[in-house]
Formats: structure tokens, sequence, C-alpha cells
């Protein structure tokens, strides 16, 4: 598999696909949460879908795509939803932010109507805690406005 | 090292063939959330099949054929659409990871009687499109039910797709705790012809989930409901406690659900006066 544009081999096609990002490739922005895909917080993109990482079988992402939270800094919307986030402050423990940066970027990479609702149905698969969701939503608008995609 | 062994199925022949000793896995979403040390040894790996069909597709006879191993996103996103009551049902399942992963054959083969999909497909009269190093066998999904976590599938056997009967009306709602990630405490899916320009019904199917052993027909509900009048769609939410057994459990009551699956059906005419048509997609 190519892993933020990277090809990886050598890895257990039994393991999770995230227990391969993590320790075998020592990628630790992506976390784990709950480990059975109810937080989001192990999304990963496969093949620019967002995914939870725990319940992938790495040998079900052999030849295919593969970007972590790390491999989002090379793309304009990751980065600018990046800034908007620490502008917003809309983080505070921070558990749950590689998997809703992962979630809210590839909305942002793929819609044009960029609107509260879809943003919000967007990281519903993302669960956090701290923040009630208001201040992620509205980073993940502006970062939207930014690019033109916001409605 | 896992010790695991995942076979990938690059065609059909070839899954019925490595499917006879290995349990085939597609999205994954139920198998690991029972956790990898749970999972068998050897898995068949059925995700790379979806690429190989189209993911919806018209038969001659007007029914839909729906891949069983395709995501549930590709599925909505395809250029033949699927009846209202299904696409209702994908959109409220779990969350848009899941449904990026999950499938309508692991959805049936998991056999919970809450699964969100299968009202769906028992209202559309669906047909099950069964195979394995056995051969292959088209099975009504209602034969493939038989209690929480069983089916009639034989070792060996996978799930290739579905086919849908056409249907005029239908939706599908859902009762949880929250929008996304819930577990159904009780779910409705209806489909029906409109012979007239009135309230009268025709050809009405209902069923129920998470109100019995398995997902179930509500036959009994169907015949009292004769139009959308408030007197028959009364009677149907009588009628419709009799064709359940729901029980107790740590997400709702017996009576509890009993009455809220009443107040779905009671909503129906509300519900099919909001669509309007415009979802109904067939």
């Amino acid at each position: 598999m190519n892993v933020n544009g990277t090809a990886v081999t050598g890895y257990d096609a039994g393991a999770r696909l995230l227990d391969v990002i993590r320790e075998h490739l020592g990628l630790r922005g992506t976390k784990e949460g709950c480990g059975v895909g109810e937080c989001g917080s192990c999304t990963v993109l496969l093949d620019g879908e967002p995914v939870c990482s725990c319940l992938v079988l790495a040998g079900q992402a052999e030849g295919r795509e593969v970007t972590t939270v790390e491999g989002l800094a090379s793309c304009p919307a990751g980065a600018r939803l990046r800034e908007q986030l620490v502008d917003h402050q809309a983080l505070q423990c921070g558990y749950c932010i590689p998997g809703v940066m992962v979630s809210a970027t590839a909305h942002l990479s793929r819609t044009e109507e960029v609107t509260e609702e879809s943003v919000r149905t967007a990281i519903s698969g993302n669960l956090c805690r701290c923040t009630g969701y208001t201040k992620l939503v509205s980073a993940v608008l502006t970062a939207a406005s930014d690019t033109g995609a916001h409605s | 090292m896992s010790g695991r062994i995942l076979l990938s199925a690059a065609t059909e022949s070839a899954a019925d063939r490595l499917c006879a000793t290995a349990r085939p896995v597609a999205g994954g979403t139920d198998l690991l959330v029972h956790g990898l040390d749970a999972a068998p040894v050897n898995l068949v790996d059925l995700s790379r099949l979806a690429g190989r069909r189209r993911p919806v597709s018209r038969l001659p006879n007007g029914s839909i054929r729906v891949s069983a191993t395709a995501p549930l996103s590709v599925i909505t996103s395809a250029d033949v659409p699927v009846p209202a009551a299904l696409a209702d049902a994908i959109a409220e399942f779990a969350s848009p990871q899941i449904r990026n992963r999950a499938t309508i054959g692991g959805n049936i083969a998991n056999g919970s009687p809450a699964a969100d999909l299968v009202p769906p497909l028992v209202v559309c009269d669906a047909i099950v499109g069964v195979r394995g190093s056995g051969g292959r066998r088209d099975v009504p999904i209602g034969d493939l039910l038989v209690g929480p976590g069983r089916t009639t599938l034989a070792p060996g056997e996978w799930i290739e797709y579905v086919d849908l009967a056409p249907v005029h009306h239908s939706g599908f709602r859902k009762l949880g705790y929250r929008r996304a990630l819930a577990i159904a405490v009780v779910s409705l899916a209806w489909s029906w012809t409109r012979p007239g320009s009135g309230p009268e019904l025709a050809d009405v199917r209902l069923a129920a989930g998470a109100v019995a052993p398995t997902v179930v027909r509500c036959t009994r509900a169907e015949a009292a409901l004769r139009s959308l009048r408030p007197d028959d769609v009364g009677a149907a939410a009588r009628a419709i406690q009799d064709d359940i057994t729901p029980i107790d459990d740590l997400r709702a009551s017996a009576h509890y659900r009993a009455g809220a699956l009443a107040g779905l059906v009671c909503e129906l005419p509300m519900v099919a006066a909001h669509r309007g048509g415009k979802t109904e997609r067939l």
C-alpha cells in the first residue's frame, strides 16, 4: 500500500490498518479511541474516502492509497483547516482532532456547497467530548469559505 | 504477527473456492467490532469483488440488482437509484466512515434483529443471491432470517447480490438515541401503491426491526392498513402489536418498543405526505 504517497511493505496483512500505521510505520497522529468504529479517532482516507482504520485489515488496503492526518499537511484544504482550528480554538484535549481533520478535509475537498448541515453530517462519525462541536463546525465552515466552497 | 491469514478473492469463483475453508469478510465493520482476537484465523476478503460489477443495475424484469459486496456509500451514489426505503436506511446507517466500508451482504449475514438494511429489503421482496462452492441459490430474504445472529446461510456460502422488486412508494424510519451511530430501538420500513388519487393503499408491506428475534414482516398490520385514513391507521397500529414479540434490553423495554412502533405507524400519513414524492425514487 501507499501511505501518504510512500510505498509500504513488510506489514502483517492480518493486522488492523490502525496498528500498521501506528506501530509498523510509527505515524502516531492517528489515534485509537474505542477500537470498535464508534468514535472516529482512527479515521484515515482509503483511496480518498474516510474509514475507521480500526475496522480495516491491513491486507484490505494492499495496493491502495492511505492518507493519515500527517499526509494532510501537503493538501491545501487540510492546511487551511488546521489554521482555522487553531484560530477558532476548536480543540481542548485534542484526541479527536486527527480524525475530525481527516473527515472534514475529505468533505472540503469534494463538496461544492459546504453548509453547516453538510459539515455536521461529514463529522457525525467523529466523537468530541470537549468542544460541543460548535467551534469545530465554525472552523470547518471558515476553511470552506477560504476555498470558495462555503455557500 | 497476528498469525491471521487474509486471502483476497479476485473473482467470484475464487471466492466460492476460498470460502469453503475460510470465513468471508467484506467491510469488516461487524467482524472487527468483536475484536481481532475473536475473528477467525482464516479470512477471505470479498471487498475487491465490488469493483467488478456495477453497484446497482436494472434487470430486464424491472427488478433492481444491488451488489452485496459494495460499500453502502457506493450504492447510494450509483447512477441507478435504489428504492427510497433502502436509501433512507443507508442515509441513517452508522456513520460516514462505516458507510464507506459496510455492505448489504454483511448486514444480512450478521443476523441482527435491529439490522437497519433488512426491513427495507423485506418490504421490497428482496431475493438474495447466495453462492459458494456448492453452487448458487436465490433465497427470499425472509427465509434467511432465523434468530439473533443466526441465518440459514450454510458454511462456505457468501452473498453476492440482492434483487429488489420495483416499489412505487417506500420509506424507512428508525428510532435511536442519536442520529449517527445508533442501533435501532425500533425501526419500520414500508412500501405500497396508491391505486387512486385518494388515501387508499394497495400492496402494503410493513417490516419492523428490533421488536422480535428477527426483522419481521407485519402481515396483520398490512391487512389493516387499507388507507391512510385515521381509522385504518389506528387499526394498523393496534394490529401490529400481534405481529411483534419485543423484549426488554439495554436500549429499551418491551413496553416502550411496542408503544414506539405504534407511534411510527400512526405517523405514516404525515411522513408520506411530507415526502410529496420527492424522495420516491421509483
